[in-house]
């Protein structure tokens, strides 16, 4: 009978943040689902069922292949670059600056995560800036060629990339910062008694026994980056000031086939296509992850 | 194997004075244990050795090279943690060959070494196991395997034996016991444990508030305590302490504690009399004797081992443990009477707290 009240009581207790978690959270998620085997131009009352046709037509579609491409080049730059920076740069302030400045420098790279995306990126695009931006300064003063940052097709994504890291790198650092003081001491003292280097340990010991840590920020930045828009939006924007044509993400063009063309089905089977890439990465992540736990 | 000496090292970290001018000179191939209170110094000192902490002064020596400032895995030792310090991510196998393979060495000298180590400690059978796949007496001897293969001059034990519950210890001493005897390398091992500095030691070091106040073996440290710290921290159950003066009676010189009981004390103490002294008596050198004799009072506590009786009894303001060989039937309450072997009491100065001699 006890148990039974407790039950009662449990569920009661849970029911409102799981009525307000599926609603937020789920109906989204199914309503996304539904409406990419549907036909619905926002306006209309009529949403016709037309099956996977979305999905055929996504597979000729030389915009979404474009945005595509682009999309898993950045979140996969920004992975690459995010992941070791990151811990190179969490080893020095855990290791090189203990006490006294590294409450500075952890948040001298936590800032950019903070900071409102528009006017980073703003900033950013003026460091890029073909003629007045610092970075072609730079160049040019050791007698380089300066560049279109902003307009090659190539550079504009590196660009984003740049841009999309340093703002990962802050939150990174922080849960690898983390990871690093949960290391016991006296595993480097045997350590270094056993004959390692500092760059050893680091290698030998910091970096696999912070699999975990690694996995977890990956499977954050992979999301992050394949969600990327507003830097893409602002920082590269075209020929006629056009924003966020010239590197064209899925995000960007899910809005415009639906607020732009009224193709609401269309863009809710692309970003069934994102959850899906999502879902498969993470969980190859996460069996990585289980792995090592087993071992 | 080397020997190794520590001359006038001190350490300090601020203001606080960790270890403050210890000489200590350990014979090559000895087996020394430092031994202690807790915040003695002794760990710190040890980690001096291994070159874990800086030496503020004075120096140490292996091997006739002082080492002051050479590189801790260029000091050709081994260490083995309180917590074992095994690398979670790498086999047994690979933990224990980690030295060699940063050393350089091939793979088949690895292979043959460790094999070699793990032959010695029964853990051929775990080589390909992780570390929490083991059981703590296990890992305990990986972490000893790990010290071996490296084939160091010396051995450096930070309290290994401490995770481990009573019975294990006891089989783990005697396995380090035998590993010494079998390697003869030179050992320094810590810990706070008397008992384990008692049973394994060759020469034992009495540190105490960063001091050293004792060197001597194990039976040395127990026959002749040079102050009251030692008497009370090596022994047990504890040495009992009573309070009183040194005094002319009949002709003779006695010890008379504060509630007026008299012991002997022997000729040519080195004590004057009216001197205000301390007798440590071990609770194992008291025996029954006869009313009026010795130290007499009630029983407050009868704890029967089988083997041996353990009693407190009640002396005025002071209480005396005693341990019996025999069986009482007495009882809580009851009179009993006791008195020290000849030649067992310790006289010590109270001022000093330094022993005067054997009473």
């Amino acid at each position: 009978m006890l148990r039974r009240k407790r039950w009662l009581f449990a569920i009661l207790a849970i029911l409102p943040t799981l009525a307000i978690f599926a609603w937020l959270r789920m109906y989204p998620i199914f309503e996304t689902l539904r409406l990419s085997l549907h036909k619905w131009d926002i306006l209309s009352k009529n949403k016709p069922f037309i099956g996977l046709a979305n999905f055929q037509e996504l597979l000729k579609d030389r915009l979404f292949h474009e945005a595509l491409l682009n999309t898993t080049i950045i979140a996969f730059g920004v992975l690459i670059i995010t992941i070791p920076t990151a811990m190179v740069l969490a080893a020095l302030i855990h290791y090189r600056t203990r006490s006294r400045v590294s409450g500075f420098y952890e948040t001298a790279i936590f800032l950019p995560h903070v900071v409102s995306l528009v006017p980073a990126a703003m900033a950013w695009k003026w460091i890029f800036d073909a003629r007045l931006g610092p970075l072609n300064a730079v160049l040019t003063f050791f007698g380089f060629e300066p560049q279109a940052w902003l307009f090659d097709p190539t550079l504009s994504i590196i660009s984003v990339i740049v841009l999309c890291s340093w703002q990962a790198l802050g939150y990174a650092v922080l849960i690898y910062l983390v990871g690093f003081k949960s290391l016991p001491v006296s595993l480097f003292e045997a350590a270094k008694l056993d004959g390692a280097s500092g760059p050893q340990s680091f290698w030998f010991l910091s970096m696999p026994m912070l699999k975990p840590i690694t996995l977890y920020v990956s499977v954050v930045t992979l999301v992050s980056g394949f969600n990327v828009y507003a830097q893409a939006f602002v920082l590269a924007s075209d020929a006629q000031g056009a924003p966020g044509r010239q590197v064209r993400v899925l995000v960007l063009d899910m809005l415009e086939n639906s607020f732009r063309n009224y193709r609401v089905g269309y863009a809710a089977s692309e970003a069934v296509v994102l959850l899906l890439i999502v879902l498969v990465l993470t969980l190859i992540q996460f069996s990585l992850l289980r792995e090592r736990g087993r071992a | 194997m080397a020997a190794v000496e520590i001359r006038n090292v001190a350490k300090s970290f601020g203001p606080t004075d960790i270890i403050r001018n210890v000489n200590v000179e350990v014979p090559d191939g000895a087996f020394v244990v430092l031994v202690g209170p807790s915040g003695c110094g002794k760990s710190t000192l040890l980690r001096m050795i291994a070159g874990l902490e800086d030496i503020d002064k004075g120096e140490i020596v292996i091997g006739g090279r002082v080492i002051n400032d050479v590189e801790p895995k260029h000091r050709d030792i081994a260490m083995v943690f309180q917590n074992y310090a095994l690398y979670p991510h790498m086999t047994i196998a690979e933990n224990m060959g980690f030295s060699l393979r940063l050393a350089k060495q091939s793979k088949t000298e690895i292979a043959r070494r460790v094999g070699d180590a793990a032959r010695i400690l029964g853990l051929t059978d775990y080589l390909h196991r992780f570390p929490k796949q083991l059981s703590g007496g296990q890992r305990q001897r990986v972490a000893m395997g790990r010290a071996i293969v490296r084939q160091p001059q010396v051995f450096l034990f930070d309290e290994p034996l401490s995770n481990l519950d009573a019975k294990l210890r006891v089989q783990m001493r005697g396995e380090l016991k035998d590993m010494h005897a079998r390697f003869k390398t030179t050992t320094i091992y810590v810990t706070h444990d008397q008992i384990e500095a008692m049973t394994m030691a060759d020469l034992i070091v009495v540190m105490r508030d960063g001091v050293v106040e004792q060197i001597g073996s194990p039976l040395d440290l127990y026959d002749f305590p040079a102050n009251m710290f030692v008497g009370s921290f090596i022994g047990s159950p504890a040495m009992n302490f009573l309070t009183g003066t040194v005094r002319q009676h009949d002709g003779q010189q006695v010890f008379e504690t504060g509630s007026g009981f008299r012991l002997p004390v022997a000729a040519g103490a080195g004590a004057s009399n009216g001197l205000a002294a301390t007798l440590g008596i071990r609770p194992e050198h008291l025996t029954l004797s006869s009313r009026g004799e010795g130290l007499g009072g009630k029983i407050v506590t009868i704890e029967p081992t089988g083997s041996e009786t353990f009693v407190v009894v009640q002396l005025g303001a002071d209480k005396i443990s005693a341990l019996l060989r025999q069986r009482l039937t007495a009882s809580i309450g009851d009179e009993l009477w006791l008195a020290p072997q000849a030649g067992t009491t310790h006289l010590f100065d109270s001022a000093t707290t330094k022993r005067l001699v054997s009473a």
